[in-house]
């Protein structure tokens, strides 16, 4: 079934294999479950009561994955009554170990709406819900079949270069790529067509950015989910490879430690200040060597839950951005992942599931379109000399914002203009900044070029040096089903055209030094001089 | 070694390593601690020294012990590498730290707001007028409060987790895009220290309701009376109290919160 979304000539077949064998052994399971040693209510009492609480507003009264805020998340919430759980430490078709849901209960699952409980419920209150979500399935009544987990062994050393090359021709030969794209984005053939076991649409997982991996980010975790599969998704286990012979434990390690090397080495820190350096030339490609000099700034997205019709399921997490000016201009580098170059119809299919899968603000379902992908970049209308803003969420109609707009399908052209609310946008007439984009596997990398002060400055925002400028990103995937307010937003931010540092600020520091040593030789002579003193009196 | 332990000196630079030892990695790992923000840091070393000072200049015999390496460092002929060090380690310092002070550097402005504004003493909801002064919870006076309750609960989780949270602490999986961070309903300082009414003006009324010291600029909280009529809005205030097992503050002990 999924084999075929997934699969490609030798690996695929390997992989159908494999997962077909998972489910001969959850049917294995199925067929000799008896309700044996059911937990007696007493047992549970304690768990439901938590349950009930918070839980049940997300997986639902029954544990079906059905609660109220069920149609405003993607992935949905998990439903019990099935016993299909995606991070395991047990074999693919197989029950989860007692630790592996109390991990995700505690931990919560990265990059989706559950939060991790650790902290937030006792240690008894979470080992009580846990004891009560199983009663939901009669798969762990037979408490004489307990899932045993898989015995995964540590990293292999050695863990440089020559590995992850190693690593990188696995990725492609076992079918990776099939999926996640040839740079990991998540952006492969068959990713238009994956959905999990339930018809609910599911992303291929996008390997930079870690933090959002729904088991945890490190090596280690990476190759517990090649090892066991996420059940329930189309992502397999690869255990049988290793079974058959066709990779050794090692091999396997190697595409973990390769998958991880996508990702940056420390989950992004969001920084107030876009600091735009001072430059001898404006780069006006996105693939500028000078780029590469810049400090790049992480500002994540979110969805536009703020105006109707709002967005719970906005599928760009994040812009990294860079800026630099010269004394005439500026230059800013936005970079996205997305996992189309929409318009795209090879997404229509991806489109329809997500609009089914979440409730609207609209009275009627919107039919699925090739809508593009699009970023708009906000700017006030004049830098404020105090704190107050316009609306963060595109201005008002009596404080507008400037902002540049960008769209694919329009590429190497960008709309300047004024906007007045989340619905009203006025372009201004010859105000266009210089735009060129790029899209590179699964990635959007745009350049937006502008004079710092256009000679129309009473519509244009002007830049200035050395000033704190608020700005502000917003972003569509067109194959996500985002167009209009439907999009991932942020709030205010700051960008400073930094200033060469003038020869005047170096005065007071070397002032200070001086007067230091001076006041430093004092004491030291008069102390001297108040002992000859002495010396000389004895 | 055991000279060094009994010198006043030594002691005082002890005890001062000692402090500043305790106070940036110790208390972060008491329970319910967290990182000394490096302004506290400094605000506590200073009362630390001001305190060793006193301890040392207390008794007389005492001050003249604890001035005596200080002064061989300015007199005697072989600490002459001691005492040039230290005048130039002084100087490099200071030079540092005034260049990092008039450097010009772009820091974002401050963000001073004001969390729980005055509210207006009426707003006007879907073009009717509510008096929010005195104004209760009407739905604590329709029958059974369970249904009220589910009501909220249902509204909550349909609109309210991706900021707020499935545990109402405001950590729910949207709220880091924004800023100012979503309300906490768990924190003694939210909904515990507010009239119902308050809450009701708040969720009615959005961001861009706050008067101007509250920055309506910022804020990503909606206005709900674009969704949620006075009754949905009302049972969530319940739900909101009940989960979180806070009392809302009443007027008639407090006379006239704010």
């Amino acid at each position: 079934m999924e084999a075929e979304d997934v699969g490609s000539e030798r690996g695929g077949q390997v992989m159908a294999v494999g997962r077909l064998g998972g489910w001969a052994v959850g049917l294995a399971i199925l067929l000799t479950a008896e309700p044996t040693n059911r937990l007696t209510a007493q047992d549970t009492t304690a768990g439901k009561h938590v349950y009930q609480k918070w839980c049940a507003g997300c997986h639902g009264d029954n544990g079906a994955g059905d609660g109220p805020a069920a149609k405003h998340m993607i992935p949905p919430p998990r439903d019990f009554t099935g016993a299909i759980y995606q991070i395991r430490s047990t074999p693919s078709g197989q029950l989860p170990t007692d630790a592996d849901l109390l991990r995700s209960i505690d931990e919560g699952l990265f990059g989706t709406a559950m939060p991790g409980w650790k902290s937030r419920l006792s240690d008894r209150q979470r080992r009580d819900v846990l004891a009560y979500i199983k009663t939901f399935s009669s798969f762990f009544t037979d408490t004489t079949q307990r899932p045993q987990p898989i015995a995964f062994g540590s990293a292999p050393g050695g863990g440089g270069a020559e590995a992850l090359k190693v690593g990188r021709q696995l990725y492609d030969s076992i079918g990776c790529r099939k999926c996640h794209g040839d740079q990991g984005r998540g952006d492969g053939p068959s990713a238009p067509t994956l959905k999990d076991d339930a018809g609910h649409p599911i992303f291929a997982t996008n390997l930079h950015e870690n933090w959002r991996f729904n088991g945890g980010g490190t090596v280690e975790d990476i190759y517990h989910r090649l090892r066991t599969g996420l059940d329930g998704t189309p992502m397999p286990s690869f255990s049988d490879l290793l079974e058959n012979k066709f990779l050794t434990d090692e091999q396997l390690w190697r595409v973990a430690q390769y998958v991880r090397s996508l990702s940056p080495k420390e989950t992004p820190v969001v920084r107030d200040v876009l600091h735009a350096p001072l430059a001898k030339r404006l780069p006006h490609s996105p693939d500028d060597s000078a780029w590469t000099a810049v400090d790049v700034y992480w500002f994540p997205l979110v969805g536009q839950i703020v105006h109707k019709q709002r967005w719970f399921a906005p599928a760009v997490t994040g812009v990294w951005v860079k800026a630099v000016h010269t004394a005439d201009s500026i230059a800013l580098r936005v970079v996205w992942d997305d996992r189309s170059e929409s318009p795209d119809t090879a997404w229509l299919g991806h489109i329809g599931r997500v609009l089914a899968s979440l409730d609207t603000d609209d009275s009627t379902r919107e039919q699925p379109a090739p809508w593009p992908d699009q970023l708009a970049v906000q700017f006030p209308v004049t830098i404020p000399s105090g704190m107050e803003r316009p609306y963060f969420l595109m201005g008002s109609a009596s404080a507008p914002v400037y902002q540049w707009r960008w769209s694919s399908s329009s590429r190497s052209a960008a709309v300047a203009g004024l906007a007045r609310g989340i619905d009203r946008f006025d372009p201004l007439p010859g105000g266009a900044p210089g735009a060129q984009a790029v899209y590179d596997h699964g990635q959007w990398r745009v350049v937006f070029t502008r004079a710092l002060a256009s000679a129309d400055t009473a519509s244009q925002f002007p830049f200035r040096s050395g000033r704190a400028i608020p700005v502000a990103f917003f972003a569509s995937d067109g194959s996500n089903g985002e167009h209009g307010t439907r999009m991932a937003i942020s709030t205010w931010y700051f960008l400073a055209l930094d200033e060469p540092v003038p020869a005047r600020v170096f005065i007071s520091p070397v002032l200070a030094m001086v007067l230091t040593l001076g006041l430093g030789m004092l004491v030291v002579w008069r102390a001297q001089q108040k002992t000859s003193y002495r010396k000389g009196r004895q | 070694m055991r000279a060094y332990l009994r010198h006043p000196f030594w002691q005082a630079v002890g005890l001062f390593v000692l402090a500043y030892l305790v106070i940036v990695f110790v208390i972060p790992m008491l329970p319910g601690s967290a990182m000394v923000p490096s302004s506290v840091v400094l605000q506590y070393m200073a009362t630390v020294l001001v305190g060793i000072l006193i301890w040392v200049s207390d008794d007389e015999a005492r001050w003249t012990t604890f001035k005596e390496p200080l002064h061989e460092v300015l007199i005697q002929p072989r600490l002459k590498l001691v005492r040039n060090g230290l005048l130039a380690a002084v100087t490099l310092v200071v030079g540092c730290l005034t260049y990092s002070q008039v450097k010009a550097s772009v820091a974002a402005p401050p963000n001073l707001r004001s969390i729980h504004p005055a509210p207006p003493s009426q707003i006007t909801f879907r073009g009717k007028t509510i008096t929010l002064v005195g104004l209760e919870n009407p739905l604590r006076k329709q029958g059974e409060m369970a249904p009220h309750v589910a009501q909220g609960r249902r509204i909550y989780y349909q609109n309210c987790v991706p900021c707020h949270g499935d545990h109402l602490d405001g950590q729910g999986h949207f709220a880091s895009g924004f800023n100012p961070l979503p309300a906490n309903f768990q924190d003694n300082g939210t909904i515990a220290q507010l009239t119902e009414s308050f809450v009701f003006w708040r969720i009615a009324k959005g961001g861009p309701g706050l008067p101007r010291e509250g920055t309506p600029w910022n804020s990503a909280m909606p206005a709900w009376e674009d969704y949620l009529t006075e009754n949905e809005i009302w049972s969530v205030v319940l739900f909101l109290y009940d989960q979180t097992g806070w009392k809302p503050r009443t007027w008639e002990v407090s006379g006239g919160a704010k």
